[in-house]
């Protein structure tokens, strides 16, 4: 058929392609358009939400995004618009998967305020409990940031520098522990060349 | 050493650990069609890999360059067309399109280079071949690829083409593994007397829920694998 | 390209239960055996995937006099592909738990073999009405497959519906259920209740 080799024979056939084509760009850049704010508030939500819940004090409008030691994070402010705390993300590998979670802090990055794990796919019923047990959250308020917290299978007393590892979710609390214990660690020092910086 | 650990936990997570077929679902409708004989079902387990690699690899050619915010080529191309502008330009959103159309492309390559060098296995694919395009496992790769590359919110997480061909080449391995270990056990199943209800599909996702929960043994290797070479 | 074929009517009926997509012609897998781990992200991908067949089989329908045949899977994909892009979009801005959830699922649909195959055998052929028909009795049957799975595997696995408390607190979650294993099993069992069923019904006919 000469409709199938001929240059006009090209546009006869996919006319209809070219513009179905034209027209769903224009209906995806319509869609874009519209949805793009809303979807990078939801994204930014994610995060800004918990503040408030992590650092005590903190209002969730005041929270300012800034990079410390060349990673993304958020500084946590009251009402009056001083610090009252720094809220951090952190991730690493857990026993099924990555973990996600984020890591208040107090103002000088030498006490932990709290934990939230933002996501995980740890086994449902077993390694899931370090999102549905409220007690592992608790663990890790007014920890002292200056030595890395231990895991123990006893109990513990507050504020010790000791987690208790949740029954039948050893390695999840470990892989939080560590999770947490390495991204202060890095905060910590990023600080303090920030502060070393400004004084010379 | 670390950079070698980390594409071997990768592999093994995508072919082993988070098998395709067994923990992500993806892939079934073969796997259910083509696992009667472990001659075919391992021909499809190599052609599926073979298409698998090629669409990552263009997939990931589009998403890096493209099909990302603040990608290279289209910030090129803005700053062309309107330069002192800031915008963040961001093709994201014709990322499914493109994901799909370098599959068919993709399958469409490989039917032409097995009626070229194959005849035979070309025949035997018969109607499987075109069907490739409708495997959910190739462009679950091409997903996943996307959210490494254009979903990463650290730059320096960013997917390069090693870790995104890595995925797709062991994930197409693990259905490759997976589509074969059924074909074997459903060789043995013709010989027993399976209730009527059961016969076809039902059996053959019975099977595959014991095969899931075995797999699922593997939770926690590529962690022990880690601190093992790390040494961590 | 006539208009015979089965009526808008005969073809609505028949999606829910007498082809149902999942159960009877083993369409659209993939899904079904993912999302179906809560009854929540199940009714969402029900939704989004009717968004996607309706629009996509009305529109193929529209344009089914113009479309050369050579080039039909080319059109439906894009249609396709572009009215999922959209339905995912939507899922990001207004449902962000459920578009979290359900994850790389719904870019899946686009290679749910259901639409492409309700494209093919009914848009591309019959008007609109038919066409609309059509798609809205798969979706209903897609729907019910997904429950039929999804009520089972929650109740089982958390105890809940929809998130509420059903059993109660000493029911030991049967926690194979929430994971891939017990996918596999719920669904293999629901088609073999179907075969069962339906060949008891053919043989007393």
């Amino acid at each position: 058929m000469s409709d199938q080799t001929s240059r006009a024979g090209f546009f006869r056939q996919s006319w209809l392609v070219l513009l179905l084509a034209l027209s769903f760009g224009a209906a995806l850049a319509a869609v874009e358009i519209s949805f793009a704010p809303r979807i990078r508030e939801n994204k930014r939500n994610a995060t800004v939400s918990q503040i408030p819940e992590l650092v005590p004090g903190a209002v969730k409008e005041a929270s300012k995004e800034q990079s410390v030691g060349g990673a993304l994070v958020y500084g946590a402010y009251d009402a009056e618009g001083r610090q009252v705390g720094w809220v951090v993300p952190a991730a690493g590998q857990g026993f099924a998967d990555r973990i996600e979670l984020l890591i208040g802090l107090d103002p000088t990055a030498s006490t932990i305020t709290g934990i939230y794990v933002l996501d995980q796919k740890e086994t449902p019923g077993l390694g899931d409990y370090i999102t549905s047990k409220e007690r592992f959250r608790r663990y890790f308020e007014g920890q002292p940031a200056a030595a890395p917290l231990k895991v123990v299978k006893r109990e513990v007393a507050p504020r010790s520098g000791e987690i208790r590892a949740l029954t039948g979710a050893t390695i999840s609390s470990d892989a939080v522990t560590a999770i947490v214990n390495q991204r202060v660690r890095e905060l910590g020092a990023a600080l303090a060349q920030a502060r070393q910086g400004s004084e010379s | 050493m670390e950079y070698l650990a980390q594409l071997m936990l990768i592999a093994v997570a995508a072919a082993i650990i988070n098998n395709f077929v067994l923990h992500y679902f993806v892939g079934i409708c073969p796997f259910i069609g083509v696992s009667r004989k472990v001659d075919m079902a391992f021909g499809m387990g190599c052609a599926v890999t073979f298409v698998i690699s090629i669409a990552a690899f263009l997939s990931w050619t589009f998403t890096y360059f493209i099909g990302r915010p603040g990608a290279p080529l289209t910030t090129f191309i803005w700053r062309q067309v309107a330069p002192g502008s800031t915008a963040v330009i961001d093709l994201s959103i014709l990322n499914y399109i493109i994901f799909i159309f370098v599959i068919a492309s993709s399958v469409q390559f490989v039917e032409m280079y097995l009626r070229r060098f194959f005849p035979p296995l070309f025949k035997a694919f018969g109607i499987f071949l075109p069907l490739i395009t409708t495997n959910c496992a190739i462009l679950f790769a091409c997903l996943e690829i996307m959210k490494h590359v254009a979903g990463a919110s650290d730059p320096a997480q960013i997917w390069g083409l090693d870790k995104a061909l890595t995925l797709a080449i062991f994930g197409g391995i693990g259905f490759a593994i997976a589509i074969t270990i059924m074909a074997g056990i459903r060789e043995e199943l013709d010989g027993c007397d399976v209730p009527k209800p059961l016969r076809g599909a039902g059996i053959t996702l019975l099977v595959a829920g014991i095969l899931a929960m075995a797999f699922m043994g593997f939770t926690g290797v590529d962690r022990g694998l880690e601190t093992l070479i790390l040494g961590k | 390209m006539t208009e015979t074929g089965p009526s808008a009517y005969e073809r609505f009926i028949n999606g829910i239960i007498p082809e149902n997509p999942t159960l009877r012609q083993l369409l659209g897998m993939c899904p079904t055996l993912a999302v179906t781990n809560g009854v929540k992200p199940a009714l969402t991908m029900a939704g989004a995937t009717a968004f996607v067949l309706i629009c996509a089989n009305v529109i193929t329908s529209l344009m089914r006099k113009l479309i050369k045949p050579h080039l039909r899977i080319l059109v439906f994909t894009l249609t396709i592909a572009t009215f999922v892009t959209i339905a995912d979009r939507f899922l990001q801005a207004f449902m962000p738990e459920m578009s979290k959830v359900l994850g790389p699922y719904v870019p899946l649909i686009i290679v749910n073999c259901i639409i492409i195959s309700r494209c093919e055998i009914c848009g591309s052929k019959q008007g609109v009405k038919v066409a609309l028909a059509d798609a809205v009795g798969m979706s209903l049957g897609f729907l019910v497959a997904l429950l039929s799975i999804s009520i089972p595997r929650e109740l089982l696995g958390s105890g809940t519906l929809l998130g509420l408390r059903v059993l109660p607190e000493a029911w030991p979650n049967w926690g194979v259920q929430v994971l891939p294993p017990g996918a596999f099993l719920t669904l293999g069992l629901i088609l073999a209740f179907v075969n069962w069923y339906s060949a008891r019904r053919a043989a007393k006919v």
